[in-house]
């Protein structure tokens, strides 16, 4: 596709105020972020040293993230973001477009902000193909590296790295859990979708409680064992798909 | 290739880092460090603009009507911008929004499942126009009692300040539940693909893009129902399936995602062109409406 027109994008008021407001953001915020940055480092380090000392190079592949059937996707399906597709049937064939950098503003005053306009460069040669990939929506198919040669497992349980989710049920409702596995250790767990009559908060406590843990044997919650249960299930299925 | 998932936001959000130099422990530990900073955006300005506890910063400006607020300049661009875009589109997209969203059922927390409940009442008519900024002392003030909804700009705004944390790398991908943005070229050394899906075939993909330094949303009726309400007339609009947008920035692409899925396939492609953005809007009947300048892989 030629790109025909220089005009294409014109510089205008919300791109230029949209620049703006990035960069007085990231200036006032700069220092704020530090702390937040810090407590990651620390507590990824801490995981680090709890877990595999050895050096990981390559993909943590990210996995088969999928809604159980049944289960209506509508709501809070954004867990499913990015899928991969290992078939390289569907891969398009890739048309090869270049563009440079956008907006640069320079004064930090975010009003008057000298808008810029966003050039294009002329497209560079097609190549033979393309594995890599990233999609907008939740359920589309993502060609993501496929997974390099998986690291042989140090310890015990192992899990395969990537997010998986999994529903547990109860008779008040359903509750999707997703779990992180990073490095072969449960990163993190979180309730992705609670679909229970009662607010998940109630068993706020447990999800902390997999990572913790590295099991899905989380705690009983009195008068609310059924959400406690739905919860277990939901990490045992998805801890299922990381084997 | 460092690649890191964690869950802010009420979502999953996804930080990819290509080939970040020689793959020395040095620059590893670089890398790493980055990616701290780019996701202490999302904790950031999550626990700002969140109405899903009462101790935000948002929370506590909707909690006083009609008083000038100092807010932190993270809060007050956001609120700047929302209002910035709900004034282009002529409310098409409008921040007020949010509590008609909780009466139509999103008002529960993504993570915990918690409702939320706005102890307001607004006015059938509030718009964006209640809401008030004094650029002098950075306040903002409620005219009346509304509920302030900065999802689709706070999400944008993370991202955009998480892309800032890794320019040095320049080749690098943040997705956050769909709000994209691609720098550079991926391990190709091509620009990102970038599939749109099928509106109603959740395993399909209905056109793709070819993209860098570039940001692209998609807004759409699918994902998680009919989750955009049309403010000027509190329904969720039925001419659109998805709308995605391709701007420089995340904020942005969202910001008009949404307001062009309200306008309607016509109305919504002629207001991205103005704007000089390129955008792909689908009708339910799997109508494609484009703008010229959209390059499709």
């Amino acid at each position: 596709m030629s790109k025909g027109g220089s005009n294409k994008k014109v510089a205008n008021k919300l791109v230029a105020a949209s620049c703006a407001t990035v960069l007085a953001v990231y200036t006032a915020g700069y220092a704020r972020t530090q702390s937040a940055a810090n407590r990651i480092a620390t507590q990824i380090a801490a995981e680090r040293r709890a877990s595999n000392p050895t050096p990981q190079r390559g993909v943590i592949p990210f996995t088969e993230i999928a809604t159980t059937p049944g289960v209506p996707p509508e709501a809070l399906s954004q867990v499913a973001t990015s899928k991969p597709n290992r078939d390289p049937s569907t891969e398009p064939r890739p048309v090869a477009i270049e563009e440079s950098a956008p907006a640069q503003i320079a004064p930090a005053t975010s009003a008057a902000v000298e808008p810029s306009p966003i050039e294009t460069q002329e497209p560079v040669s097609p190549a033979p193909q393309v594995t890599t990939s990233v999609t907008t929506s939740a359920a589309a198919p993502v060609a993501m590296p496929a997974p390099a040669a998986v690291v042989p497992a140090q310890a015990a349980p192992a899990w395969k790295d990537g997010v998986y989710t999994g529903w547990g049920y109860s008779r008040h409702g359903n509750i999707e859990a997703a779990v992180v596995v990073e490095r072969g250790r449960i990163a993190s767990a979180t309730i992705s979708q609670c679909r229970t009559r009662y607010s998940c908060s109630v068993i706020d406590k447990l999800p902390p409680q997999v990572a913790q843990r590295q099991s899905p044997e989380v705690d009983y919650v009195s008068g609310a064992t059924q959400s406690a249960d739905a919860f277990y299930g939901a990490v045992v299925e998805a801890l299922s798909k990381a084997k | 290739m460092p690649i890191r998932t964690e869950a802010v936001m009420g979502t999953l959000v996804t930080i990819q880092v290509v080939r970040s130099g020689a793959e020395s422990d040095a620059n590893a530990a670089i890398v790493d460090h980055a990616m701290d900073r780019a996701f202490g955006w999302f904790q950031e300005i999550e626990s700002l603009c969140t109405r899903f506890s009462a101790e935000s910063e948002l929370m506590q400006l909707m909690a006083h009507v009609g008083v000038p607020m100092p807010a932190s300049a993270i809060l007050y661009e956001a609120v700047r911008f929302a209002l910035l875009v709900a004034e282009e589109s002529g409310g098409a997209f409008d921040p007020t929004v949010g509590l008609r969203m909780e009466g139509l059922g999103f008002n529960r927390e993504h993570r915990t499942g918690e409702i939320v409940r706005t102890a307001i009442t607004p006015g059938d008519d509030v718009s964006f126009r209640d809401v008030q900024l004094d650029p002098g002392r950075k306040t903002i003030t409620l005219l009346r009692p509304l509920a302030l909804d900065l999802g689709a700009v706070a999400k944008g705004l993370a991202v955009d300040a998480a892309a800032r944390e890794l320019e040095p790398f320049k080749d690098f991908a943040i997705d956050a539940g769909g709000d994209l943005y691609l720098a550079g070229s991926n391990e190709q050394g091509q620009p990102w693909f970038v599939g749109i899906r099928h509106p109603r075939r959740a395993h399909e993909l209905m056109a793709s893009l070819r993209v860098s330094n570039q940001a692209v949303c998609t807004s759409g009726d699918y994902e998680r129902g009919q989750h955009i309400v049309d403010p000027r007339q509190e329904t969720s609009p039925v001419a659109v399936a998805s709308a995605t947008v391709v701007a420089p920035g995340a904020m942005l692409a969202d910001a008009l995602a949404t307001a062009a899925f309200v306008l309607g396939p016509q109305e919504g492609i002629h207001f991205l062109i103005r704007l000089g953005v390129e955008g792909l809007i689908v009708t339910p009947e799997m109508q494609q409406y484009q703008t010229r300048g959209l390059r499709l892989a």
